[in-house]
């Protein structure tokens, strides 16, 4: 039962490692404020999903898993709003969205 | 399995940092910490565990409050910090310039 | 393991501060200084000091940050341009640095029992602290308790600062209420 905990561990939290990878890398190369915010966004809350079940997963039915939990939710209820609020305050500021592949700026991928 | 995970928020840690260091707007780097600050949560949890102490978990659950109430204010501090002090003349040039 | 995360926390620290000085957009110098309270937290977590570690959290990326944009609307926004740089001071600080390091060569071991740090009066506070103070964790105990003077020193220095950034920073915007409410 515990080999089966463990891989199970494993997986989650290999795979949590490489959905923040894969957010990382977006965060350098994308071309665009809202593309990089979109990449960086999804894939943090994911895989801190995962990374978080994954260590819930090796802790059991502890103290530990309940705050683990309540760290997960907090991260599921703060990280959208935050990247909302991101968002909207960079489109009100004026800035707006590149919509043609143009290159100069920023380094356009 | 904890160092493997542990790797993996480092590196993610440096490319958020290399894009705060690199952003040419502020936008960028509000999202860099943003994001670094998520990471953080996630390192002191995995650190947790794998120092065989995963009792630290409190302060990440700190983090991951005081991150998104810091990202909150600033944002409000961007939207409303430059239009109580520029008139509407100084905005519509600054609208080139993203700072 | 721990060495690794260590060493790669405190390369960041470097890459940080170098990248503050380097900077002018001073918007981007507060970004980056939460940054480096968050990396400095996360390094205390790491060596064990958990206390430390929140109140760096609490303090130095929540409440500085948003201290320092405050100031930052008073002021401008990109730092103006130095002069050509001054070798003098650049000459007494590295020498004074180097006197510094090659002073520390003298020192005992980091953690080392027979040094005299360790044979003073800190067997002292670890023995008799539960009995005199009652309290389990004895950094609290020297602190609050031990050590009380040099605490309510600080507490006071605090707060006075505190009292003045509150005091510059509410005057100017009440003139800036007045001016928008125009």
């Amino acid at each position: 039962m515990s080999v089966v905990i463990d891989i199970a561990s494993w997986i989650l939290l290999l795979g949590g490692s490489a959905f923040l990878l894969t957010g990382g890398i977006g965060l350098l190369r994308m071309p665009d404020l809202f593309t990089r915010l979109h990449a960086a966004s999804l894939t943090d809350t994911m895989g801190a999903g995962l990374i978080v079940i994954g260590l819930a997963l090796q802790a059991g039915l502890t103290l530990v898993t309940v705050k683990l939990l309540l760290i997960l939710a907090f991260l599921f209820f703060t990280s959208p709003t935050a990247t909302h609020a991101l968002a909207r305050t960079a489109l009100l500021s004026g800035y707006s969205p590149r919509l043609t592949r143009s290159v100069g700026d920023d380094g356009a991928a | 399995m904890f160092a493997a995970a542990t790797i993996g928020i480092l590196v993610t840690m440096a490319m958020a940092l290399t894009r705060a260091f690199m952003g040419p707007t502020v936008y960028d780097r509000i999202l860099a910490v943003n994001v670094f600050g998520t990471k953080t949560v996630l390192l002191i949890a995995v650190l947790g565990f794998l120092a065989g102490r995963p009792e630290f978990l409190d302060i990440a659950l700190v983090y991951a409050l005081i991150s998104f109430i810091g990202t909150v204010a600033v944002l409000r501090f961007v939207r409303h910090g430059r239009q109580s002090r520029r008139t509407r003349a100084d905005e519509s040039n600054e609208q080139e310039s993203l700072i | 393991m721990i060495d690794v995360v260590d060493i790669v926390l405190l390369l960041f620290l470097a890459a940080t501060g170098i990248a503050v000085v380097v900077l002018r957009n001073l918007f981007a110098v507060v970004m980056l200084t939460g940054l480096f309270s968050l990396l400095s937290a996360g390094f205390f977590v790491v060596t064990d000091a958990v206390d430390v570690a929140f109140t760096e959290a609490s303090v130095g990326a929540g409440i500085t940050t948003v201290l320092m944009l405050r100031t930052l609307a008073l002021s401008t926004r990109k730092e103006k341009r130095t002069g050509p740089p001054a070798l003098l001071p650049l000459g007494v600080v590295l020498v004074t640095g180097a006197a510094l390091i090659y002073g520390t060569l003298d020192m005992p071991h980091y953690g080392d029992p027979a040094a005299p740090i360790h044979r003073h009066v800190a067997p002292r506070y670890l023995e008799e602290s539960m009995d005199e103070v009652g309290m389990p964790n004895v950094v609290t105990s020297v602190l609050a308790s031990y050590r009380g003077y040099d605490t309510l020193g600080e507490t006071t220095v605090i707060f006075t600062a505190g009292i003045g950034v509150l005091l510059l920073l509410a005057g100017r915007r009440k003139r800036n209420g007045q001016e928008k409410s125009r």
